[in-house]
């Protein structure tokens, strides 16, 4: 087992245009897939690495997060020694006095007592806002063989959206420059995951602190690009970054291709997420499931075409679901139409409500909303 | 205390790799989980579970009991092997009740005032609390859980015959001319006191088969002990053969309707499963009155079966009215019906695996065993036992 890396996920994003789906959460644990929130990635991408320390850092909106991460058990996190370490903004307040931590360097500068504990030579950074299936320990081994002070994961297949995505410049090997949030794409884009050592990180902590800087991409990669080697690690499988909710619709739906899912579930990495006993899901008769991803424990009777259903979802009698999302315990009433829509937990829609929204702009249902 | 060494012989190649108990269930569970869930249902978080007929899988299955709660640091879930004991020969379960009485020690670590015992190969849910509150307010020495069975079905059954106050006051094992419809279930509750003395003189008596059934239930009731029937209703189903295990599988098909709501959030039915995502229908997909579970890609058409995890149905196949257990891969073209696939087997392209009902009394369910690979264009027979790779081409 490999137990020189400890991971630090950065679990506070929030963002505004995922509307409905972040009314009560955070983008950490947005369902996805069918099954899972978006942290169950980035989590198994460390737990798969054989990561046994991670320390989880939380801001605002986060009691559905750690509803769902518990003591971290479905993970193989919850340990006598380490383990998951939930780390709240404990007595942290910016210079307003309020707000969510202005980078990950001011994040970082909040837990610098847990930093310093850190059992492992080294640490890896990520967001917990990232669907990916990444080959940490291969990354680790990278970083250590080309002796760079930082390893940076990138994709040269750019999938996110540029308003919200950092870019490498690259040279010799090393990234010489990044651009932050650009208008357009140039170069590689990052996947803001990066591998350095413990004493560097304590080093650029306190630096950072010192110097009121709070951003990682600009305070670090981009002022010290000529003090420090930077390294690239291309990762070219699937990444999702859900930003917004058109966003969100269509990175989701591209899991009905079956090579995309191959990059994302791998046997060998699986995806762990917390375990709820459902059982199988049964198909009534008459049903119809077409080209569909489809979670345990549903009771599909109607029919459902192009979509994405989470767990425990019932599809009444004559209900007709084309190019949806369900989450988690939705229920269609018979004779419901619904096309482009993304249904949150526990909605309900009553017997021969027609809905429908567009790909550009997926019709979104709050959490607990009976139509 | 949950006996589970069955061998399970009259499951034939599905219990050639393991235990009874640990046969793959209902989609997602093993026999086991059931009477382990409704335990835990039923507020008992101390379980011993008695093994001896390969284990290995079952142990490891259970492991530290953690997707039943039972991953306690006072009780919990314990496997109970039989074991060596210093100075005397140490033996293999005799029989159901020398199974207990090899571990009297454990039971007496938790100093109970009852025991229920409970065996590891029927579908079932029940709350063991209500039979307990039963066998305390009736003061019994010992109380059985039964089900009224047709006067028919009562020949196969261990019959007990009871007064107007349901007070046992004779057992027959499958009689030929039943008095009662009243069927044990093999579910006891013993005032611990009382089992432990009916166990030592059992276990005096070499004679003894050491049999629940056939040594303690008639010792006690020789000697005057109160026994008292415990009537339940509701789904209860052996799953000790080919027939009655699919037969209970094809039950689960309704949605939460007949056989056992698996959907019931009251009373749900935990398992240790493994990290799938979710399952996938493809462009060509039928599927129609089936359970199906997650990892599963499904292609081809499926009707009336049982899909356990990650199985692959692909495109043009047909399954009927059958199960497929965990990594089953259902080859383009192939037909499967009225059949049992275990684990990991592989049925080839064009292959057809078993056949509808004839009406003839050779017909039967086609069963293949774990890790078979059933050839391109093979032919397996309806009742079929296959234990060995058929090859392709129209092979027996």
């Amino acid at each position: 087992m490999m137990n020189k890396l400890h991971s630090i996920i950065f679990a506070y994003r929030y963002n505004p245009d995922l509307r409905e789906l972040i009314q009560n959460r955070n983008t950490c644990s947005i369902p996805y897939g069918g099954r899972y929130r978006i942290i169950d990635f980035m989590l198994s991408n460390m737990v798969n690495a054989g990561v046994v320390d991670v320390g989880l850092i939380v801001h605002a909106n986060y009691q559905s997060l750690l509803d769902h991460v518990g003591s971290g058990k479905d993970w193989d996190l919850s340990r006598k020694h380490g383990g998951l370490r939930i780390l709240p903004p404990f007595g942290y307040t910016n210079k307003t006095g309020e707000g969510v931590y202005r980078g990950r360097m001011d994040a970082l500068a909040g837990v610098r007592s847990y930093l310093e504990n850190i059992r492992q030579d080294y640490v890896v950074l990520a967001g917990g806002d990232l669907v990916v299936n990444l080959p940490l320990r291969e990354m680790l081994e990278a970083h250590i063989q080309s002796g760079a002070d930082i390893t940076a994961a990138c994709t040269r297949k750019p999938q996110g959206e540029p308003k919200n995505c950092d870019y490498f410049t690259l040279a010799g090997g090393r990234v010489t420059d990044v651009a932050v949030r650009p208008p357009m794409p140039q170069g590689v884009e990052s996947l803001e995951v990066y591998i350095l050592s413990k004493d560097l990180l304590l080093s650029l902590v306190d630096h950072c602190a010192a110097h009121s800087i709070h951003s990682f991409s600009t305070g670090v990669l981009q002022a010290m690009s000529g003090r420090l080697e930077v390294r690239p690690f291309f990762y070219e499988g699937y990444v999702a970054r859900p930003r917004s909710t058109a966003g969100y619709f269509a990175r989701s739906m591209e899991l009905l291709d079956a090579g995309t899912r191959a990059q994302l579930f791998l046997p060998e990495r699986p995806v762990k997420t917390k375990d709820q006993s459902n059982p199988s899901t049964y198909y009534g008769p008459d049903s119809k499931s077409v080209h569909s991803l489809v979670a345990d424990g549903c009771i599909i009777e109607g029919e459902v075409e192009n979509s994405i259903l989470f767990r425990g979802v019932r599809v009444k009698k004559g209900a007709k679901v084309s190019n949806c999302i369900l989450m988690q315990g939705t229920t269609i009433q018979e004779g419901a139409v619904l096309k482009y829509a993304i249904t949150d937990k526990n909605v309900q829609i009553n017997p021969g409500r027609m809905l429908m929204g567009h790909h550009t702009y997926p019709l979104t249902i709050a959490k607990n909303e009976i139509v | 205390m949950l006996l589970a060494g069955g061998q399970g012989s009259r499951l034939h190649a599905l219990t050639s790799h393991v235990a009874k108990p640990a046969v793959p269930f209902g989609g997602k569970y093993r026999i086991i989980d059931f009477p382990l869930s409704n335990c835990v249902n039923s507020g008992i978080d101390a379980v011993g579970v008695l093994t001896q007929y390969r284990p290995l899988e079952l142990n490891s299955y259970i492991g530290n009991g953690q997707p039943w709660d039972l991953d306690l640091s006072d009780g919990g879930v314990h496997i109970l092997p039989p074991y060596m004991r210093e100075g005397e020969k140490g033996t293999w379960y005799k029989g159901t009740a020398n199974a207990i009485y090899q571990n009297m020690g454990f039971i007496e670590l938790y100093d109970p005032d009852y025991v229920l015992i409970l065996s590891g190969d029927h579908i079932y849910k029940m709350d063991y609390a209500k039979m307990l509150r039963r066998h305390k307010e009736t003061g019994a020495d010992c109380t059985i859980s039964v089900l009224e069975v047709t006067m028919e079905e009562a020949t196969r059954f261990g019959i007990m015959n009871v007064d107007e106050d349901d007070v046992i006051y004779e057992f027959e094992e499958k009689p030929k001319h039943p008095k009662s419809n009243l069927a044990s279930m093999g579910i006891y509750i013993f005032t611990w006191s009382k089992l432990r003395a009916y166990l030592m003189a059992d276990e005096a008596d070499e004679k003894s088969s050491n049999d629940f059934g056939k040594n303690i239930i008639p010792a006690m009731l020789a000697k005057g002990e109160k026994l008292v029937a415990y009537r339940f209703s509701g789904y209860w189903k052996d799953v000790g053969t080919i027939d009655s295990l699919w037969d209970a599988n094809m039950d689960m098909l309704s949605g939460g309707g007949g056989g056992v709501d698996l959907y019931d959030q009251e009373w749900p039915i935990y398992a240790r499963t493994p990290t799938r995502p979710p399952h996938v229908t493809g462009p060509n997909a039928k599927v129609d009155h089936s359970l199906v579970t997650g990892g599963c890609e499904v292609d081809g058409t499926v009707e009336n079966s049982v899909l356990f995890h990650s199985v692959t149905v692909e495109e043009g196949a047909v399954v009927r009215y059958s199960i497929l257990m965990p990594g089953t891969v259902v080859k383009a073209g192939a037909v499967v019906e009225y059949a049992i696939v275990a684990e990991n087997a592989v049925i080839g392209a064009q292959a057809h695996v078993g056949t509808a009902p004839t009406g003839e009394e050779d017909w039967g369910i086609a069963v293949v065993a774990q890790n078979i690979k059933v050839g391109d264009d093979a032919v397996v027979p309806a009742k079929a036992m296959i234990t060995r790779n058929v090859k392709g081409g129209a092979a027996k």
